[in-house]
């Protein structure tokens, strides 16, 4: 009997795509720790930290004004829910988070949406849910946006243009990475 | 200035008499914002000696309210195998639910009772342990359940060491409401499954 039949069912898992951008990352190398394009598997119960402090955070950013620990995202399931969600939970005292137009304090958390604009300081973070069927594992994956995502007070979904150039192909959910102009939305 | 740090005061139970389950339970521990885990794997802060524990069992969340002023704390099940019961409710892998100010809750075999005395702090809170001899969780008292007439004999959870009937109580609690005033979660009829087992 082939291995093929043998083995187990195998499972959709829940991704995360994430579009980040900020106006100097450039200037600055902020997101040189980042992998863009890169998926990564993690496990369902793991608090996934972002900040500046590599031995607490799983996704660093090298800039001074993020605070050590900025936020945290971690997967729960809800009752009588076959899929997983995700909660986003503000770890900085200094700085707020806005979640399209909620704002969270620090230890303040909330259910994300699966399809929202998270923002502090000057980073905008799109980030976006697609629902898998495992309770082990999911799936993150980055992409760098060199537009802003936040234009006049109100968030586009733009399709960003990945700059990963060693990958390829390096693409949005719809697998054709395209260049949004400005006045197309 | 600092501020009043909140307590976690938590009463555990397990009917095994003389069992190391509770060896490395300390009197108290003081723990940040972040979860604190109870499991009985090495990184868990509250670590149980129970071989049909998860190494990570749930966790307790401090988190703040909008608009809140003092911490709130939310149990979530991180055990794939276990469930456990909260406050008359069941539940298993990456389900959470937020506590009261006194909570109830039951897996593999050990009662635990949680009581949250609200202080300012952000940075951290306490937790103090008291290892309980008696059985913490009693069973629910007909009038506490929607269904007067027909209450169905329910056990009260496995291993509590109330075999007799004459040991099955009313939901006497031995605890008294917390000095804040803030109300018990009324507890509801689920079926105290395999998870208190």
């Amino acid at each position: 009997m082939s291995s093929f039949e043998d083995v187990d069912t195998e499972e959709t898992v829940t991704s995360l795509h994430m579009t980040l951008y900020h106006p100097g990352h450039q200037r600055s190398g902020i997101f040189q720790s980042i992998k863009f394009c890169n998926r990564e598997t993690l496990p369902t119960s793991e608090v996934v930290k972002f900040g500046r402090n590599s031995s607490t955070c799983r996704y660093t950013f090298q800039d001074k004004q993020v605070s050590r620990v900025q936020f945290s995202l971690q997967l729960f399931k809800k009752f009588d829910s076959s899929v997983v969600s995700f909660e986003i939970k503000n770890m900085s005292k200094k700085t707020n988070l806005l979640v399209d137009d909620k704002e969270l304090s620090y230890l303040n958390k909330m259910d994300l949406p699966d399809k929202c604009l998270i923002r502090f300081g000057d980073y905008q973070f799109l980030v976006e849910k697609e629902d898998g069927e495992s309770l082990e594992f999911f799936e993150i994956q980055f992409f760098l946006s060199i537009r802003p995502l936040l234009q006049e007070n109100k968030w586009l979904p733009q399709k960003p243009t990945p700059e990963c150039g060693s990958c390829s192909p390096c693409s949005t959910q719809n697998n054709s990475p395209m260049e949004a102009g400005e006045n197309e939305w | 200035m600092e501020r009043p740090l909140t307590v976690l005061r938590v009463s555990l139970h397990h009917p095994t008499p003389g069992s190391a389950t509770f060896a490395y339970v300390p009197p108290q521990v003081e723990h940040d914002a972040s979860p604190l885990l109870v499991g009985r794997g090495p990184d868990a802060h509250l670590r149980l000696q129970l071989p049909r524990l998860s190494r990570q069992h749930l966790s307790l969340e401090p988190y703040l309210e909008k608009g809140g002023a003092r911490l709130a704390f939310s149990l979530k099940v991180l055990s794939r195998k276990g469930s456990v019961w909260v406050n008359g409710m069941t539940l298993r892998f990456l389900e959470q639910v937020p506590l009261g100010a006194i909570n109830r809750v039951a897996f593999s075999g050990v009662q635990m009772v949680v009581r949250i005395e609200g202080g300012t702090s952000l940075e951290a809170f306490v937790c103090c342990f008291h290892l309980s001899p008696s059985p913490l969780i009693y069973r629910l008292r007909a009038e506490e359940t929607d269904e007067r007439e027909s209450v169905p004999q329910e056990q009260p959870p496995p291993g509590s060491g109330q075999g007799a009937p004459d040991h099955l109580g009313f939901l006497h609690s031995p605890l008294q409401p917390s000095p804040g005033g803030a109300p018990e979660i009324p507890l509801q009829r689920e079926p105290l499954d395999g998870a208190l087992s």
